[in-house]
């Protein structure tokens, strides 16, 4: 089964398009890059799959489902910035938000179960000894890492996350690329990652999707990182090169690549 | 022998303590004090109309419980306008200019019916609104701020991780099964509910400090939320008291050195940053 099919797409915001024309599929355990310029769209369509954006236009199918009755199948990873750090949650806390919801209203005391997943979750992406440790004290990698832990923990089918390399140091970059890695190899979860940064992802991307309001290209990375493709939405700078069998992509967005060159 | 006017009012400014001590960091971590300023004001809109249906049909209770209704009314209002795509602030200020204008309106009433009705507490009721009496606290006064601020109490207490988290990543509680608009109604009408409650104490032009300052000062000595949560209710604790004994000594209004305080600590803490 698809994890994601969308046919004829085009999301909306009360009458306007904000997203357009989007035709594809996304098998299970496959993992999407998700590209485009400021404005493109991509934070509208990690919405709009997971639900949270109801309003749109053509088949969206979620493993089968309406987006909206997809919910528990997903899990979404904001961008870090968007979190209100000045609430002082430890990290493990933060972990068990992806657990507690699933039963109860009041949340006084959390279940040990929660409690034991979360540290299962902390484990997995290398962060065991941070558990008690403020989120707000954390490193920007570190911090990235407790919000996949937290969106590992209830088990998803599908994972979006946005933006997770943004205002990432290059070696912070590299740590949350090798915990997506894993989370591909040992989970086989499909995930959907927007980025303007492609370089550090692109050995974990099955598939790239250009966007700029609209589809632009969908493929595997060697038929979507193509100079023609890259120089239509990034202009004339941009570019696509290949070193030693691995592509980069110059987009004009992002200056150091991939942290090989 | 201690009076017991002033046992009263000791007594009451342990119950404002708790809640003002357990809410005040909330307000400062999910950023509502825009929103606390809006809801303390529509309380003197919602006294005032209290009085003016008081006066008419001769009930003082009536100032209280309509407060309430209207402060409630005005935050579910204010939700419901964010609910339907407005940012908080636009919301509050929409809400907010509506009920000063109303606020006002009512004034012009209430003057017409006293002028009709001269039922003379009213006068000195619509004052203690302002400026807070705690030593006028009546027993029934007392009895009602002990029951509802019991209930408010274990109600914050029972969803305090919730508001925690739902001001921490509201999308994050969403996208996990948290009903954020629920959560978040319920920690509105807790706001609304404390101001009508203790209002008639504390008074109107102090309330909005008292609410906001405990917390602020917690979150600048401490960054763990237990030791934040201590800090805020010794420090309300400790103020309310020491203002009632200085007032009771003084004679001047308790709820003003309580403000004055809190002011002083805040710059303090500023000054030493």
């Amino acid at each position: 089964m698809e994890a994601v099919l969308a046919e004829n797409v085009n999301i909306l915001y009360d009458s306007y398009r904000a997203v357009e024309g989007l035709n594809f599929k996304l098998e299970e355990g496959e993992t999407l890059l998700l590209l485009g310029p400021n404005g493109a769209g991509k934070t509208t369509l990690l919405k709009t799959i997971s639900g949270f954006h109801r309003s749109y236009e053509g088949k969206l199918l979620i493993f089968g489902k309406e987006p909206a009755e997809a919910k528990e199948l997903i899990s979404y990873v904001p961008q870090s910035h968007s979190l209100n750090e000045v609430v002082p949650l430890k990290a493990i806390e933060v972990v068990s938000v992806g657990a507690i919801y699933k039963e109860g209203f009041f949340h006084f005391r959390f279940p040990k179960n929660a409690i034991k997943k979360a540290k299962e979750a902390l484990n997995f992406v290398g962060l065991k000894h941070e558990a008690e440790k403020p989120f707000n004290k954390l490193s920007g990698g570190q911090k990235q890492r407790v919000l996949l832990a937290r969106a590992l923990i209830s088990n998803p089918k599908l994972l979006l996350l946005d933006e997770p390399l943004s205002a990432l140091d290059p070696s912070a970059r590299a740590e949350v690329a090798a915990v997506l890695g894993k989370i591909k190899r040992e989970k086989k979860i499909t995930m959907i990652i927007t980025t303007h940064d492609i370089n550090p992802l692109i050995e974990i991307g099955d598939k790239v999707m250009l966007l700029n309001k609209k589809l632009i290209a969908f493929g595997s990375p060697e038929e979507v990182l193509r100079d023609e493709i890259i120089k239509s939405v990034y202009g004339p700078l941009a570019r696509a090169i290949k070193v030693e069998s691995r592509l980069y992509c110059i987009t004009g967005d992002v200056h150091l690549m991939g942290g090989h060159l | 022998m201690i009076p017991e006017y002033l046992i009263r009012a000791l007594l009451a400014s342990v119950m404002i303590s708790v809640l003002l001590g357990l809410l005040s960091p909330l307000i400062n971590m999910k950023g509502l004090a825009f929103l606390t300023h809006a809801t303390f004001h529509s309380l003197l809109f919602g006294a005032v109309l209290g009085m003016i249906l008081g006066l008419i049909f001769e009930n003082l209770e009536l100032v209280m419980w309509t407060a309430l209704i209207i402060t409630i009314v005005v935050v579910l209002t204010i939700a419901e306008l964010e609910k339907k795509g407005f940012t908080p602030d636009a919301a509050v200020g929409i809400i907010a200019s509506f009920v000063a204008g109303l606020t006002v309106l009512s004034f012009g009433i209430l003057y017409k019916v006293m002028a009709e009705k001269p039922y003379f507490p009213f006068s000195e009721n619509i004052v203690s609104y302002l400026t807070g009496e705690v030593f006028l606290i009546t027993l029934n006064d007392l009895l009602t701020l002990v029951i509802g601020g019991a209930f408010i109490f274990f109600l914050m207490i029972l969803l305090y991780r919730d508001f925690l988290y739902i001001s921490f990543d509201p999308e994050g509680v969403e996208s996990y099964g948290g009903n954020v608009r629920v959560y978040l109604m319920i920690l509105y009408v807790i706001v609304g509910a404390i101001g009508a409650l203790i209002v008639k104490t504390v008074g109107l032009i102090t309330l909005q400090v008292i609410a906001v300052l405990p917390g602020a000062i917690a979150m600048m000595v401490s960054s763990n939320i237990k030791k934040i949560l201590a800090v805020s209710l010794f420090l309300t604790l400790t103020v309310e008291l020491l203002s009632i004994v200085m007032a009771y000594k003084t004679n001047i209004p308790p709820s003003g050195i309580a403000t004055i305080m809190l002011g002083a600590i805040y710059g303090v803490l500023l000054f030493r940053r």
